[in-house]
């Protein structure tokens, strides 16, 4: 049992409600398991919440209360659902399906309306509709030392790096219970003796696009051992937060990292040995052109050849990616036959409205969408397809479990390319 | 027959028995690696591909991928077809949510003999979650 404050007691005694007492239980079950020795308080969450396919095994059930009790709150009989913590600043992360495009997305009407319900009994719990993978783009941004949870990968090492705040990729049912508390275990990277780099990895490859860091985060992960903290040194030139954002996302699909220094630009690495601190450097990883070119092998299909499904935008887009897009497209057609899916989450979409972005990307016959991806809405979004472009490495790796169609993998404007010829003619090497 | 006894950590307590599936990379918590209601493994690559994890005692290094690593393991044991516990080298965050929130008995951060090296799919295993043994037995 963790040390609990004497609010975290009243809490765990139920003089808080059945609904926060069986979060907190919960709490204590999972610091127990992890071995923490005490709470820390939670003040932001992101949450992958709504009619996801995490919840199929209760086909045919509707009723939402007895779901929350037995998924997120992990007890036994229904507890009446309240209000998230006020202290805890909570908003979705990326959603079963995009709530306003259900037929261009090919969502069943099923999914999507109870996609819509369990949304809106989300947000009358608190916690706002934002259905982003990349909420630090409008305005999820936790303060260096701020303890959230968030259950998106790629959020939570960057949330780590580059903003210096503190959480664990723990999963939905310990992001669910700190939001509902304001608690989690403080253990991992909620400490700051864990958060220390015991892994030197050094470049000797390409490192100039949102593709190259793609291809190295998804080679770092697959290099280095499972359970250590890296640091990445040497010369790293023109870092900025699209080419950080992918590296984040395709380290966390090969790997258990939830906190990558970079020296020079990660604010707990200003040099090597800040980053290191008081432990030694265990391991080190040299990633190689070569390196990269087998991670390259081992998410895209080989060859070349006709695509009919074109999907952009895992992690969602900023809004200087999708200008680009729309001026790449701007008095093109997508070629008949061929889906071209744009994704981003709402607040880029309305602000790609105002720039008229939006209708150049729509006169050329693609989608812009919001707030989820094919591989979210799972097989049923994309099942038609005889051979699929995919940018972004965790969307790519993790669709080819889903799918036995060709997946093609590369830039996003290759893949942009590909949807206006119709044919995928190779990736960059 | 022979018998070789480990010990880690008990952090979910309780006894489980099962053949063993030993994952030397681990299941991504991607989705679609794990069946959702079926609970076979789907994930390209894994040296498991297409076995079941119903019954089993599942040996992990560890988690790795998406944090939805737990939502499709305690989506599995609500379709009814869960492990009968876990052997992890170590726990990290996103494997200790799935151990909370399944509550199965689970044996993890093995200081010494690394259960990954010791433990071949297929042998028989049991674990007492509670004092931390992994009993393996294998057949010749």
């Amino acid at each position: 049992m963790p040390r609990l404050t004497d609010d975290d007691r009243r809490m765990l005694d139920g003089e808080y409600g059945a609904f926060r007492q069986r979060a907190m239980a919960f709490n204590v079950r999972y610091a127990e398991v992890l071995g923490a020795e005490e709470m820390c308080r939670v003040s932001r969450a992101t949450l992958f919440i709504g009619a996801q396919h995490y919840l199929d095994c209760y086909a045919g059930d509707e009723n939402y209360e007895k779901i929350f009790s037995e998924f997120y709150l992990c007890g036994d009989g229904p507890v009446a659902l309240e209000r998230f913590a006020d202290c805890c600043k909570t908003q979705t992360c990326a959603a079963a399906c995009d709530f306003r495009e259900r037929e261009r997305t090919h969502v069943s009407k099923e999914r999507f309306e109870r996609n819509w319900a369990y949304l809106q009994a989300t947000r009358e719990q608190g916690v706002k509709i934002v259905d982003s993978c990349t909420p630090y783009y409008v305005g999820w941004i936790p303060m260096m030392g701020e303890h959230f949870v968030s259950t998106e990968s790629s959020n939570v090492v960057i949330s780590n790096s580059l903003f210096g705040a503190m959480g664990n990729s723990d999963g939905v049912e310990a992001a669910v219970c700190a939001a509902i508390t304001g608690r989690t275990p403080k253990w991992g990277m909620h400490s700051g003796e864990n958060r220390f780099a015991d892994c030197l990895v050094r470049l000797e490859c390409e490192a100039e696009s949102v593709y190259d860091w793609d291809l190295i985060g998804f080679t770092i992960g697959r290099m280095i051992p499972k359970h250590v903290v890296p640091v990445l040194a040497g010369e790293i030139h023109g870092m900025e937060i699209n080419r950080l954002r992918q590296f984040c996302s395709s380290i966390s699909v090969t790997s258990a990292t939830e906190l990558c220094h970079i020296v020079g630009v990660t604010p707990e690495a200003r040099t090597l040995e800040m980053a290191v601190g008081p432990k030694r450097i265990e391991h080190e990883a040299v990633i190689t052109r070569k390196d990269c070119e087998a991670s390259l092998d081992m998410i895209c299909s080989p060859g070349r050849g006709a695509v009919d499904f074109v999907s952009v935008g895992c992690p969602h887009l900023a809004l200087d990616e999708i200008k680009d897009i729309a001026e790449r497209l701007n008095g093109r057609r997508v070629k008949d036959g061929v889906e071209l899916q744009i994704w981003t989450d709402y607040a880029t979409r309305a602000m790609a409205d105002v720039n008229g972005y939006t209708r150049t990307i729509e006169d050329s016959g693609a989608a812009l969408l919001t707030g989820s991806c094919p591989v979210v809405m799972r097989e049923e979004s994309h099942a038609h397809s005889k051979a699929m472009a995919i940018n972004g490495a965790k969307q790519a790796f993790s669709i080819r479990n889903q799918t036995k169609a060709p997946v093609y993998y590369g830039d996003m404007y290759r893949c942009i390319d590909s949807a206006l010829s119709g044919r995928w003619e190779g990736s960059r090497r | 027959m022979t018998v070789h006894t480990i010990r880690g950590r008990g952090a979910v307590p309780g006894k489980a028995e099962g053949y063993a599936v030993v994952c030397p990379d681990s299941i991504a918590g991607n989705s679609g690696a794990l069946g959702d209601v079926d609970g076979v493994i789907y994930e390209k690559g894994n040296v498991n591909y297409g076995v079941s994890i119903k019954d089993k005692i599942l040996v992990v290094p560890c988690a790795k991928g998406s944090n939805g690593f737990s939502a499709h393991f305690k989506c599995a044991l609500i379709a009814g077809v869960r492990p009968a516990g876990w052997v992890a080298t170590k726990v990290d965050a996103r494997l200790g949510v799935a151990l909370a929130s399944m509550n199965l008995p689970a044996v993890v951060d093995f200081d010494g003999a690394d259960p990954i090296d010791v433990i071949r799919t297929g042998d028989y295993v049991r674990i007492d979650g509670g004092t931390g043994e992994v009993v393996i037995e294998r057949e010749y």
